[in-house]
C-alpha cells in the first residue's frame, strides 16, 4: 500500500490503482471534515440557532406555517416561506397595508392587546427601562398548568430569537419554549410570577415578527381548533364546537392524550 | 394515537403514523431470532473454520458469494438513484433517495459482513489493504466496496440525524444541514466507486481462463462480464427499490410515494434491462461461437447437465429479461401497478439467477476430461448466515422507517399568494 510496505511496486498499474483509491478516500474524508468545519463556523458566527430554527420550521405541517396576514384576514391563504421572520420579509409592507378583515376580540381564550405574541406561545412586554419581559401566554398556561420543573437560563446569559429560551417538564414531557426576541437575561421569574424572563435586547429590537391585534385572535382561534382536533378521541365523528372556555391544567386533566404531538404543535417543535 | 400504544412516540417523526410499539416488536421478533441464529452460525465458522461449510477446494464459491453478488447488485439502487438525483438532476426521484441509501447501506454492510466470515481470519482482514495485489479484480472489489461502504455510512448520517430526538441537539441539526449540502460530492464518488466494483465483480469471473463457462473476451483489461455486471446492477437497482417501497406500502397500509415515481423507476429499470438483454445476447453469441470453440468446448459441454441446463439461459433472457423490460417500458403495462411490480420481481429474479449461474454453475461444470459435474448443497451454517443478512436488512430498514423520515414529500409546495 505504501512504498515502505513489502509488496509495493513502482509500476504504472500499481501507482494508478492506489492513486485512484487514495483520491476517492481523501475526497470522502475531506467531505466529512468540510461538513464538520462548516458546522463549527456556523456556531462561531451565531448562525447556528437561525439554521436550527429554519430546519425546524421546514418540518412544521403546512397548516401551522400560515402567514400572519392570513390570520388577520388580509389574505385568503398564504404559507410563510420565511420562518415567521417578518423582519426580513419583502412582502410584509404590501400585505400589512391591507385592511384586517377579522376583528380582534373573542378568540376562545384571553389575550392582551398591549402584549406582542410569538407563535411559540410566549408574549413580550416592553418595560420603561428598555428591557422586555417574556411570559407564557394564556393558551400555553392552560395547557401546561403548573410545570413540574422549569430550567431558566442564567442571569447574564444570551438568548437568541427562535432559539430555546427555557425548558420545562410536565408529566414526563420536556417542553422547549422558544425565545420571542434576542437579548441578555436580566431577571428570572417563574410560573408563580406570571412571567419567566426579563431581557435586555442587543441594540434597538425589531419586533415586527411578533403578532398583535387581529392577528393574535386569528392565530389563537386556529390554535384552539388544532388542540380540539388533536385531543379528539380516535375515530371520533365530526362535531360542532358549542363554545365554552378552555379548562385550566389540561395536561393533568387529560393524561391519556397524545401530549407529545400536542406540545410539539404548540411550542413549534418538530 | 394514544401514547399507551406508542411508547416510543417521542422518537417517531411528528405527524408520522406508525404501528403500536407491541406490534412493531412482534414484527421484529422473528427477524431478530434469524439474525441471532446467523450470528451463532457465523461464530462457528470463524471459530472452527470453513469445515463448518460444505465448500471445499474445488467448490470454493458457494451460497455466501452468491449472496454477496446478489445483495451488491440489488443495493445498486443506492448509488444509481444518488447519481440520477444529484448528478443528472432527476429531482422527482428525491422522495425515494433516503430509502435507497438505507437499502444500499444494509446490502453493502451485509455483504461485507458475510465476506468477512467467508474469508475468515478477521484479525488479518487488513492484509488485503496493506498488501494489495493490484492485478487482482478481487483487490479492486475489496477496495471499492470498503470505500463505498464508508460513503454509504456518511450518506446515512444526515438521514439518521433527522431523527426527532437527535434533531434537538443543535450541533447535530446544523451538521445535518451543512453535510446535506455536500452529499452530491459523495454521490459522485459513490457512482465512480460503484461502477468499478460492480464491474470488477463481473470481471472476476470473466478472467477465469480455467473456467470456459465464465471466461469472456473484452475490452483492454476488462472482460465483457465487467460491463454486463454494471448494466445488470443499474437495471435491477431501481426495480428492487420499487419492490422494497411497494412492500413497505403494503405492510404499513400507507402510500409512501407517488405512482409517478414508481413509473419513472420502472421506466429507467426497463430501458437499462433492455440494453442489458441485448448486450447479453450479443455476448452469449460471441462466447458460444468464437470464445469457447477456441479452447475446445461447445455449447453441449455447458448445457447438457441437469438441472443447470439451457433452461437457465432461456429464463435469464426471456422471462427474466425481455418480458420485464417490455412490461416496464410500455406505458400501458407500466401504468398498472400489479404488472409494474411483477416486472420488478422478474427483473430481480433475473439478476439473482445470473449471479447464481456465474457462481455455482461455473464451478459445477467439469473443465477437464476426467472431471465430474460437481454438486454442492450449503450447510445449515451457510444458510443461517445468509438468512442473517436478510434479517439484518429487514431490521435496519424497519427501524429506519419507524424512526427516520425515509419518504419525504418534496418541499417548496408553498401556496400561491392571494390578496384579500
Amino acid at each position: 500500500m505504501f512504498p515502505w510496505v513489502d509488496g509495493f511496486h513502482w509500476t504504472p498499474l500499481h501507482i494508478t490503482f492506489l492513486s485512484l483509491f487514495f483520491s476517492a478516500l481523501i475526497l470522502v474524508v475531506s467531505t466529512f471534515i468540510s461538513g464538520a468545519w462548516r458546522t463549527f463556523k456556523d456556531f462561531r458566527s451565531n448562525r447556528a440557532i437561525d439554521l436550527c430554527w429554519r430546519a425546524e420550521f421546514a418540518q412544521l405541517p403546512e397548516a401551522e406555517r400560515c402567514c400572519r396576514h392570513q390570520l388577520a384576514g388580509r389574505l385568503d391563504a398564504r404559507i410563510c416561506d420565511n420562518a415567521f421572520d417578518c423582519r426580513s420579509c419583502q412582502k410584509y409592507p404590501e400585505f400589512a397595508a391591507l385592511p384586517a378583515r377579522l376583528p380582534a376580540g373573542n378568540a376562545g381564550i384571553g389575550y392582551d392587546d398591549r402584549l406582542l405574541y410569538h407563535r411559540g406561545h410566549t408574549w413580550v412586554r416592553p418595560e420603561w427601562d428598555g428591557t422586555y419581559t417574556i411570559g407564557l401566554d394564556e393558551f400555553a398556561r392552560h395547557l401546561v398548568g403548573r410545570p413540574d420543573f422549569v430550567k431558566l437560563p442564567a442571569i447574564g446569559a444570551d438568548i437568541a430569537s427562535d432559539g430555546v429560551a427555557w425548558r420545562m417538564r410536565k408529566n414526563g414531557h420536556e417542553i422547549r419554549v422558544r425565545a420571542p426576541i434576542e437579548g441578555t437575561v436580566m431577571c428570572r421569574g417563574g410560573d408563580g410570577e406570571g412571567w419567566y424572563l426579563n431581557v435586555l435586547p442587543h441594540g434597538t429590537p425589531n419586533l415586527r415578527h411578533l403578532l398583535s391585534g387581529a392577528e393574535v385572535a386569528g392565530w389563537l382561534t386556529g390554535e384552539i381548533d388544532r388542540l380540539q382536533l388533536q385531543l379528539a378521541a380516535p375515530n371520533a365523528t365530526a362535531c360542532l364546537a358549542d363554545g365554552g372556555a378552555l379548562m385550566p391544567d389540561l395536561m393533568d386533566a387529560e393524561l391519556r392524550a397524545d401530549w407529545d404531538t400536542v406540545l410539539a404543535g404548540t411550542f413549534l417543535d418538530s | 394515537m394514544a401514547e399507551t400504544l406508542l411508547l416510543d412516540r417521542r422518537w417517531i417523526t411528528r405527524g408520522a403514523e406508525r404501528a403500536s410499539t407491541a406490534r412493531f416488536l412482534l414484527w421484529l421478533a422473528p427477524w431478530v431470532f434469524l439474525l441471532l441464529l446467523g450470528i451463532y452460525a457465523a461464530g462457528l465458522c470463524l471459530y472452527y473454520g470453513l469445515n463448518q461449510t460444505n465448500m471445499d477446494n474445488r467448490f470454493a464459491f458457494g451460497l455466501w458469494i452468491f449472496a454477496d453478488l446478489s445483495v451488491i447488485a440489488l443495493g445498486a439502487g443506492a448509488f444509481f438513484t444518488g447519481f440520477l438525483v444529484y448528478i443528472l438532476k432527476q429531482e422527482d426521484l428525491k422522495p425515494v433517495l433516503n430509502s435507497a441509501v438505507v437499502i444500499g447501506l444494509t446490502c453493502y454492510s451485509g455483504a461485507v459482513a458475510v465476506l468477512m466470515v467467508d474469508v475468515g481470519q478477521p484479525l488479518r482482514a487488513w492484509f488485503t489493504f496493506w498488501y494489495p495485489n493490484t492485478h487482482s479484480m478481487l483487490t479492486e472489489v475489496t477496495f471499492c466496496i470498503s470505500c463505498y461502504l464508508l460513503v454509504l455510512i456518511l450518506e446515512y448520517v444526515p438521514i439518521l440525524l433527522r431523527n426527532r430526538q437527535l434533531r434537538k441537539v443543535p450541533s447535530f441539526l446544523v451538521f445535518e444541514h451543512q453535510f446535506h449540502k455536500l452529499v452530491p460530492v459523495l454521490a459522485g464518488v459513490g457512482a465512480f466507486l460503484s461502477f468499478f466494483h460492480q464491474g470488477s465483480l463481473g470481471g472476476l469471473y470473466g478472467v477465469l481462463r480455467g473456467r470456459p463457462f465464465a471466461f469472456r473476451q473484452g475490452f483492454l483489461i476488462w472482460p465483457s462480464t465487467f460491463f454486463l455486471f454494471v448494466l445488470s446492477a443499474i437495471a435491477v437497482g431501481p426495480s428492487f427499490l420499487m419492490l422494497v417501497t411497494a412492500t413497505a406500502e403494503r405492510l404499513t397500509g400507507r402510500q409512501l410515494v407517488q405512482p409517478s415515481v414508481f413509473r419513472k423507476l420502472g421506466f429507467i429499470s426497463g430501458v437499462l434491462l433492455a440494453v442489458y438483454v441485448a448486450a447479453k445476447a450479443i455476448d452469449t453469441y460471441i462466447w458460444l461461437n468464437f470464445t469457447t470453440p477456441r479452447v475446445g468446448f461447445g455449447p453441449s459441454d455447458f448445457y447438457s447437465y441437469q438441472p443447470l441446463s439451457s433452461t437457465f439461459l432461456f429464463l435469464a433472457m426471456v422471462p427474466f429479461g425481455l418480458i420485464p423490460a417490455v412490461l416496464l417500458i410500455v406505458p400501458f403495462t407500466a401504468r398498472r401497478r400489479g404488472l409494474l411490480l411483477l416486472a420488478a420481481v422478474l427483473t430481480c429474479c433475473g439478476v439473482l439467477l445470473n449471479r447464481f449461474v456465474l457462481t455455482v454453475q461455473t464451478l459445477a461444470l467439469p473443465t477437464l476430461s476426467f472431471d465430474e459435474f460437481l454438486k454442492y448443497t450449503p450447510s445449515w451454517q451457510e444458510v443461517a448466515t445468509f438468512g442473517a443478512v436478510i434479517a439484518y436488512g429487514v431490521i435496519v430498514y424497519s427501524l429506519s422507517y419507524r424512526y427516520l423520515p425515509l419518504f419525504e414529500a418534496p418541499k417548496g409546495e408553498n401556496k400561491h399568494v392571494s390578496l384579500g
